[in-house]
């Protein structure tokens, strides 16, 4: 994993405010990722960008009908296929 | 079958599902907080009565999921697999069913009997959800209760629920995982037949196949350690088959089941209009105004705390003003009564702190975050809070800090990982406190101006901001990301509030007193015994050669390990003046300020540190203060002689 598949994938940190995407691969480390899959944010799961705060995040998106903030170094690895 | 007239209930549930809230209607104030044995981790319990049923309580430490991520974790799903609660109550938010689902699922993996609080129903139509509960009961095959705790609907449904629920032990029927999974999980079950463990079969199987390692390390002691290499290798097909970690896998299994199970039961139409508490949310939320809007009601906050504090604490002086006289009138003036006058005194001034300061102070915080706004202060801070090796929710202890730094050390234990709480906590004995507050103002306002008073604060945010880097630089371990579910705002449940102030400020009070009366009749023993000035003397190529200050501030620092202000206070009293620009430079003001402000944490935060972090953390943080302080204070003052 890692690398951008396509050039349309982006980084969730990369996307803007109100943007929706399809997660396609998160490479954060063991214990953030499986973290993030307990709250359902799995690959192929459709998030919603609702707010990026000062300087580029955090990062609060809509994902099952619920909102989560994200860190921004742990955004830059989580890779989304905008829609 | 007899009737079992004893029954046990865990509340598990998600952060901000309202499980405090029904925690509060079903116990009220009969509720004891304790801490797991030998842990930090607080145990929140309660009795109550219901139709001729004994019922104990016991509230589950918030946690987001079952995997082994945190110590709050393991000990709520060992509680539920061993110590066998008669029932598990699954506080669920409706309106964020689906992602809450995959908790539920990974509960009802442990096979005791469970019954779903589905609260927040009251909130469904106006954000145009639908759920067909009925549908949900027959999935989970578990009783599903619709619940509005802040109005208390439903709570006697789920004591009902609770009790039928004991008296028929139904065979457990397990949601199924693809294909696939399955097959390893049934040929994992096999091989555990003979396992005497107390946790369900196929919960042991599931959690192999995660790479749990408590589990596996938990199979290894008491079964064989030739099942490990078995789940390896059909962790290894899965693996295989599905590209990617098996625990993965089996996490994706579970959401997947999750959002097939959502599809079926929910039903959402896109609500018309965008509700309050959304317009709330966009504002304080907002990337410039958000800011703003923070610094208003933090300000507003620390002003109003701060006024009605100084009310309060004048109103119980004069109340206490007379003590002194009565206690030697009743007591006599002997040696043992003054010390015994010594420990009431410690426990007057508690008094003086915790009900002027720190009760509005909790309170003011505990309303933030019932209704929602402590989660948006995390947020607008994280980047900031990132720079000092924490994450945005270390905010909290931080503003606490400013109130008293016992509270904040306490509070901590919002921090994910030991380092981070470690980190947080030698941060917050650096924020000045209401005590310090009465120093830097007493001393530094009244007689050098108002602008080297707020100096004073920048630089002990410069401070906390540096050595923030530099632990986090020096500590091991990786710093943790922030993921934090973010609640919608809502109306604050009064109660709750109030109760969780006051079960706060009674955990105040018990860790505190008892060092703090200790300490206080030592040094007492110590003043009436005349040995305080050869200390004194003894701390002189410190206080006088290298700080430049009169010989006698040495007392005043030790007095100032009881309660910082106390410097303040003895210094009009070894002087017999209040007007200390008559017996002090100016150099010598800002430099007694600085060392009253970063030297020794008070003995009360010791106590908590001590409570939080061990012996050897909080000693090892108050002679690094105390080192720190003399540094930085004795440094100052020789460039301050300079130019002064």
């Amino acid at each position: 994993m890692g690398e951008k598949l396509s050039d349309k994938n982006k980084y969730l940190i990369d996307m803007k405010e109100g943007e929706k995407g399809t997660i396609i691969s998160i490479c954060g480390g063991q214990v953030a990722t499986k973290r993030l899959m307990d709250l359902g944010l799995i690959p192929k799961t459709r998030i919603k960008i609702l707010r990026k705060g000062l300087f580029k995040g955090p990062v609060e998106i809509e994902v099952r009908g619920a909102k989560l903030v994200i860190s921004r170094g742990l955004a830059a690895k989580i890779l989304v296929e905008p829609i | 079958m007899i009737e079992k007239k004893k029954l046990t209930i865990a509340l598990a549930g998600q952060a901000n599902v309202g499980k405090s809230v029904i925690f509060n209607h079903l116990t009220g104030l009969h509720q004891h907080i304790g801490n797991w044995p030998g842990k930090t981790i607080e145990k929140a319990e309660g009795t109550l009565f219901y139709k001729g049923h004994t019922i104990d309580v016991l509230d589950l430490p918030g946690i987001s999921s079952l995997s082994t991520y945190s110590i709050e974790e393991i000990i709520s799903r060992e509680f539920i697999a061993i110590q066998r609660p008669d029932a598990v109550v699954n506080v669920v938010d409706g309106t964020v069913l689906e992602r809450d689902l995959i908790f539920t699922l990974q509960l009802l993996e442990l096979e005791r009997p469970t019954v779903i609080a589905l609260n927040m129903v009251n909130l469904l139509k106006k954000k145009g959800i639908e759920i067909n509960f009925q549908r949900l009961e027959k999935i989970l095959q578990v009783p599903v209760i619709p619940v509005e705790a802040i109005y208390g609907k439903g709570i006697t449904e789920i004591l009902e629920a609770v009790i039928r629920l004991a008296k028929t032990e139904k065979p457990f029927k397990p949601l199924k995982f693809g294909k696939e999974v399955e097959a390893r999980i049934e040929k994992l079950i096999q091989s555990l037949k003979d396992a005497e463990v107390p946790y369900a079969k196929r919960w042991l199987a599931i959690k192999l196949l995660e790479k749990d390692k408590e589990v596996e390390k938990l199979v290894k002691e008491k079964y064989s350690k030739k099942i490990l290499e078995e789940a390896k290798k059909l962790q290894k097909e899965l693996e295989v088959i599905y590209k990617h970690d098996s625990s993965f896998v089996i996490a994706s299994e579970r959401c997947l089941l999750a959002s097939r199970i959502a599809k079926k039961v929910i039903k959402i139409t896109e609500p018309k209009k965008i509700s309050f508490a959304e317009r709330l949310d966009s504002i304080t939320s907002h990337k410039i105004l958000g800011y703003f809007v923070m610094i208003l009601i933090l300000g507003t906050m620390f002003l109003s705390v701060f006024k009605f504090g100084d009310w309060l604490s004048s109103v119980l002086e004069n109340i206490f003003a007379s003590w002194p006289e009565a206690w030697e009138e009743v007591f006599g003036s002997s040696l043992l009564s003054s010390l015994a006058w010594a420990a009431a005194e410690s426990l007057v001034a508690l008094t003086e702190i915790a009900l002027p300061y720190i009760l509005p102070f909790y309170f003011i915080l505990f309303l933030l975050e019932d209704c929602g706004y402590l989660a948006r202060i995390a947020f607008l801070v994280d980047n900031l809070m990132h720079k000092l090796g924490v994450h945005g929710k270390a905010c909290i202890p931080l503003i606490l800090g400013f109130g008293c730094n016992v509270p904040a050390c306490l509070s901590c234990r919002i921090m994910e990982t030991q380092r981070e709480r470690f980190i947080t906590g030698f941060l917050v004995t650096f924020v000045p406190c209401s005590a310090t507050t009465v120093i830097i103002m007493g001393l530094v306002g009244k007689f050098l101006g108002i602008y080297w008073a707020l100096s004073l604060y920048v630089f002990a945010f410069l401070i906390i901001f540096i050595l923030g880097i530099i632990a986090s630089k020096i500590l091991p371990g990786e710093p943790v990301e922030l993921i934090m579910s973010v609640p919608d705002y809502k109306f604050p449940h009064l109660k709750t509030v109030l109760s969780q102030t006051w079960f706060r400020l009674k955990e105040f009070l018990f860790i505190a007193a008892p060092l703090v009366i200790i300490s206080g009749v030592i040094i007492k023993g110590f003043y009436l015994a005349g040995l305080l000035e050869p200390i004194a003397n003894y701390l002189s190529p410190i206080t006088v050669q290298f700080l430049g200050l009169p010989a006698i501030t040495g007392v005043l620092l030790i007095f100032g390990i009881l309660r910082k202000e106390l410097v303040l206070v003895m210094l009009s009293v070894l002087f017999g003046t209040s007007n200390f620009a008559q017996v002090l430079s100016p150099v010598q003001i800002l430099t007694l300020t600085l060392v009253s402000m970063l030297y020794i944490p008070c003995i009360a935060t010791i106590a908590a540190l001590w409570k939080e972090f061990g012996w050897t953390r909080a000693l090892g943080i108050t002679a690094f203060k105390i080192i720190f302080a003399i540094l930085v204070a004795g440094f100052i003052s020789k460039i301050l002689l300079i130019f002064w």
